[in-house]
C-alpha cells in the first residue's frame, strides 16, 4: 500500500516533466503577458509601417504597396521639417528647464520646513490638472487683449505696449512652451526628490564635517549621486514632451503661420482631417524613429553614468 | 442612373437586410456609431416595414433629431428610421471619421446621412453619395437658395439635397452706425471708414474684429472677402487655382491691411477664432464684427452682453464692383450610394428637407432654413425675429472651394493664408499658395 503510493506520487512529477520541459515554464507563464504587449504595442507599430509604405486613403479609396514613395516625399515636404524643428525644439527646451526648475523645488522641498507635507502636495496640483484646462487656462493667461501676463508685464514697466503672445509667430511656441514648464515641472521634482531621498545621509554628514560647504556637497555629492534618476527623469520627460498635441490643438491649431506646428499634429492633420493613413503614418514613423534615436542617446548617457557610479 | 449593384445579401429581403445590417455594424462599428445603435431604444414597432438607418452630427435645440426620426416613423407605416448619432458639429473632424468609416465599408449604412457642405464633393467624387438627378426635377429645386444647391453639387449633379444652413454675416453697433455717418456700410472701405471714425471718437476700441486663427473659419473669413471682389479660391471646375489672382491679392491685401494700415483690428485677430471675436463684441469693444449666426440670441442675453438693443446683423461688405458674399456652412443631407431601398431612403430624405421638417428645425434648433419661401412665414418671424435678417445673407450664400480634396486644399489655405497675414508679403505668398493648391487639384 506503502509502496503503490510513493511509485505513483514519484511517477506523475516525472511524467509532467516529460510532458513540459523545466525552461518551458517560464516561457509559457509569460505567454500572456507576451500576447497582451504584443496586441497594444507591437503591432499597431508594425502596422503603422506596413501603412507608412503604403498609399492608403479613405478618399481616394487606394491602398497599393507604394515602397518607399512617402518617405521620398517627407523629406522634402517642408511642412515635415518645419513641424520636426519645432517638435525638436520645444522638446528640448521644456525639458531642459523642467530638469532645472525641478532640481531646484526638489532641493527646497528636501529640506525641513513648517507644512512641508502641504507644499509638497499643493506642488503637485499643475501637474493632476488634465491639460486641456491647462491649455484653456494659458489661453486666458496670455491673451492679448484682456490677459493677466500683459496686465502685469505692463505694470511693472516691462511692457510698453500689449503683447499678442498667440497670434505673433515669435512668442507662440515660446509661450506654449511656458505652458508646458509650469504644468510639468512638478513631476520632475518629484521624481528627483525621490532621488534625493536615497542618497544615504551619511555622505553629505561626513562632507559637512571635513569642511564641504553647501554648494560643494550640492556639486560633488548629491548631484552625481542624483544623475542617474535626473536622467531617467529626464529622459521620460523627453519622450512625452515629444508627443506634445494637446497644448498645441487647444491654443494655437498649428498657427500663426505654422509657427507651431509640431509632429503630433501634423500626423493628427494628415491622418484624421485628409484620412491620408498612408502619409499619415509615415509622418507617425519619421516620429517614432525620431524619438527612438533621442531614447538611445539618453539611455547610453544612462548606463554610461551608472557604470562610472558603481 | 443604377449604377449602383445591391449586394445579393441586401436584396434578399427587409428582415434579413436588418438582421444582417446589424450584425455587420456590431461587428465592425465604430466606437461612436456601435454605442449610439446599442443605445437606441426602438420606441415604434418594425414589423413589415423597411428598415433604413439615419446618421447624423447632433444637434440640440429644444429637442433632438432623435425626435424628428421620431416624428416621420409615427407619420407613415412603411419606413422604419434607425438614428445613429454621431458627436456634435462642434467635434466635426470626429463626425466625419464616423461618417466616412461607415459609407467606406460599401454595406449600405447608414441608408440616410447629413454631412457638412465641405464634404459634399469628396463623399460624391468617393462614389458613397447616390445622384439625385433621378427624384429631383427643377421645380423642386427651385425652392432652395442657389448657393446652397450649388454647394450640394459635384460634377453637374445634385447629390445632397439641401437641409440647414449657416452663413458668415456682419454684426454692427447700431447706436455708433447711427453716430458716424447713419447708414450701414456696404463696402468694406466704407465700414473701414466708418470704424476708424468710431475708434477715433473713443466710442469703440477696435473697428472691426474678425478670425485669423489658422484654423477653419480663416479659409471662411478669407472667402468672404475673396467672392466679394469677384475672385474665388478655385475654379470653377475645381481643377485649377485662382488664389493667385489679383481679386484674391488685393482681398487677402485688404484683410493684412485691417491690423496693419487701417488698425481697425487688433493684431490679436491673428489668434482668434469665433468665440474671443464674439466676447470683444459683446463687451462693447468692437463697432463691426464677423461671425456666425449663433451670435444674435447671445448679443441680445443682458447676462453676457454689453450691447443688448444696440446690435444690428446682415450682409457683410464688399469691394467696389463686387457683391456681399457670405460663407455657406450647414449640414445638408445625402442617399448612401449603396443603400438597399433608394424609395425608401428618399421618402425620408424629403420629409426631412420639407418645408415643415425646416421650420420645425428653424423654430426648435434655431438653424436657418434652405428654403426662402419659409422667411416670409409669420409664426418664424415672429418666435424668430432674427430669421427674417438673415434672408438677404443667405442669398449671397457662397460655398467654399466645391473639390474633393477639399481637407487638403483647407489645411494649405489655412497655412498660406495665415502666413500671409503674419509677414505681409501677400503677393509672394499667394503665388506659392497657388502653385501648392495646383498640386493637390490639378
Amino acid at each position: 500500500m506503502a509502496l503503490s503510493e510513493t511509485t505513483t506520487s514519484a511517477a506523475a512529477p516525472a511524467r509532467r516533466r516529460a510532458r513540459l520541459p523545466r525552461f518551458a515554464w517560464p516561457w509559457l507563464l509569460l505567454l500572456p503577458t507576451f500576447l497582451a504587449i504584443g496586441a497594444v504595442a507591437f503591432w499597431p507599430i508594425l502596422e503603422g509601417l506596413r501603412l507608412s509604405l503604403t498609399n492608403t486613403s479613405l478618399i481616394t479609396r487606394q491602398s497599393d504597396y507604394v515602397g518607399l514613395e512617402n518617405y521620398a516625399g517627407l523629406l522634402s515636404d517642408s511642412n515635415f521639417w518645419n513641424a520636426w524643428g519645432h517638435t525638436v525644439w520645444f522638446t528640448v527646451a521644456s525639458t531642459f528647464l523642467e530638469t532645472v526648475i525641478g532640481l531646484i523645488m526638489a532641493l527646497v522641498l528636501c529640506e525641513h520646513f513648517r507644512f512641508r507635507g502641504l507644499v509638497r502636495a499643493a506642488m503637485l496640483v499643475p501637474w493632476a490638472m488634465p491639460t486641456v484646462v491647462t491649455s484653456k487656462m494659458f489661453g486666458w493667461l496670455f491673451d492679448g487683449q484682456n490677459g493677466v501676463v500683459n496686465w502685469i508685464l505692463m505694470n511693472i514697466g516691462l511692457l510698453d505696449d500689449k503683447v499678442n503672445w498667440y497670434g505673433n509667430p515669435d512668442t507662440a511656441l515660446t509661450t506654449l512652451i511656458i505652458a508646458d514648464v509650469w504644468k510639468t515641472t512638478p513631476f520632475m521634482a518629484l521624481l528627483l526628490m525621490t532621488g534625493l531621498q536615497t542618497i544615504p545621509k551619511s555622505l553629505t554628514e561626513a562632507a559637512r564635517m571635513d569642511g564641504a560647504g553647501a554648494w560643494m556637497i550640492f556639486w560633488t555629492i548629491r548631484l552625481p549621486l542624483l544623475m542617474p534618476t535626473l536622467l531617467i527623469a529626464g529622459l521620460f520627460r523627453a519622450l512625452d514632451a515629444f508627443r506634445v498635441f494637446d497644448l498645441v490643438y487647444v491654443l494655437t491649431g498649428g498657427g500663426p503661420a505654422d509657427s507651431t506646428e509640431t509632429l503630433s499634429t501634423l500626423a493628427y492633420k494628415s491622418l484624421f482631417s485628409t484620412l491620408e493613413f498612408g502619409y499619415g503614418s509615415t509622418v507617425s514613423t519619421a516620429m517614432f524613429i525620431t524619438e527612438a534615436a533621442l531614447a538611445t542617446i539618453l539611455v547610453l548617457w544612462l548606463v554610461h553614468v551608472i557604470r562610472r557610479t558603481t | 442612373m443604377t449604377k449602383t449593384k445591391h449586394t445579393p445579401v441586401r436584396s434578399a429581403g427587409p428582415a434579413h437586410v436588418t438582421k444582417m445590417d446589424r450584425r455587420a455594424f456590431l461587428a465592425t462599428g465604430s466606437a461612436a456609431l456601435g454605442a449610439a445603435t446599442i443605445g437606441m431604444p426602438r420606441r415604434a414597432r418594425a414589423q413589415g416595414r423597411t428598415e433604413i438607418s439615419f446618421a447624423s452630427a447632433s444637434f440640440f435645440g429644444s429637442e433632438t433629431f432623435g425626435d424628428l426620426v421620431d416624428s416621420f416613423n409615427e407619420s407613415q407605416d412603411r419606413v422604419m428610421v434607425r438614428y445613429l448619432e454621431l458627436p456634435p458639429p462642434s467635434s466635426s473632424t470626429e463626425v466625419y471619421q464616423g461618417l466616412v468609416q461607415q459609407l467606406a465599408r460599401g454595406n449600405g449604412t447608414p441608408d440616410v446621412f447629413s454631412q457638412d457642405v465641405i464634404w459634399i464633393a469628396g463623399m460624391a467624387a468617393a462614389g458613397w453619395a447616390l445622384p439625385l438627378d433621378e427624384f429631383v426635377d427643377d421645380a423642386m429645386t427651385s425652392q432652395y437658395f442657389e448657393g446652397t444647391l450649388a454647394a450640394c453639387k459635384w460634377d453637374g449633379k445634385l447629390t445632397a439635397l439641401p437641409w440647414f444652413m449657416d452663413t458668415g454675416m456682419m454684426y454692427y453697433r447700431t447706436d455708433l452706425v447711427e453716430k458716424h455717418g447713419g447708414a450701414v456700410p456696404t463696402t468694406w472701405a466704407e465700414m473701414a471708414k466708418m470704424g476708424k471714425a468710431a475708434q477715433e471718437a473713443g466710442d469703440a476700441e477696435f473697428g472691426f474684429v474678425w478670425q485669423g486663427k489658422q484654423a477653419e473659419v480663416l479659409v471662411c473669413d478669407a472667402v468672404e472677402a475673396i467672392a466679394s471682389n469677384n475672385g474665388a479660391i478655385l475654379s470653377e471646375d475645381g481643377r485649377s487655382s485662382r488664389i493667385g489672382e489679383a481679386e484674391a491679392v488685393e482681398a487677402i491685401q485688404f484683410l493684412h491691411d485691417t491690423i496693419n494700415e487701417l488698425q481697425i483690428s487688433p493684431s490679436d485677430v491673428l489668434s482668434w477664432d469665433e468665440e474671443p471675436s464674439r466676447q470683444v463684441f459683446t463687451n462693447g469693444q468692437s463697432m463691426f464684427l464677423r461671425n456666425w449666426s449663433y451670435v444674435w440670441p447671445i448679443a441680445q442675453d443682458p447676462s453676457v452682453s454689453e450691447v443688448v438693443g444696440k446690435v444690428g446683423a446682415g450682409p457683410l461688405p464688399h469691394f467696389e464692383g463686387g457683391s456681399s458674399a457670405s460663407t455657406l456652412g450647414g449640414y445638408q443631407l445625402g442617399m448612401n450610394a449603396n443603400t438597399a431601398d433608394r424609395d425608401a431612403a428618399w421618402e425620408f430624405m424629403s420629409w426631412m428637407s420639407a418645408p415643415e421638417q425646416q421650420k420645425r428645425v428653424a423654430l426648435n434648433f434655431g438653424l436657418g432654413p434652405s428654403r426662402p419661401a419659409l422667411f416670409d412665414d409669420a409664426q418664424l418671424n415672429e418666435e424668430q425675429p432674427f430669421m427674417a435678417t438673415l434672408r438677404p445673407v443667405f442669398t449671397g450664400a457662397t460655398a467654399r472651394p466645391v473639390t474633393p480634396e477639399y481637407a487638403k486644399v483647407t489645411l494649405a489655405l489655412q497655412s498660406g493664408i495665415s502666413k500671409a497675414l503674419v509677414n505681409g508679403q501677400v503677393e509672394a505668398e499667394m503665388q506659392a499658395l497657388s502653385s501648392q493648391l495646383d498640386g493637390i487639384v490639378g
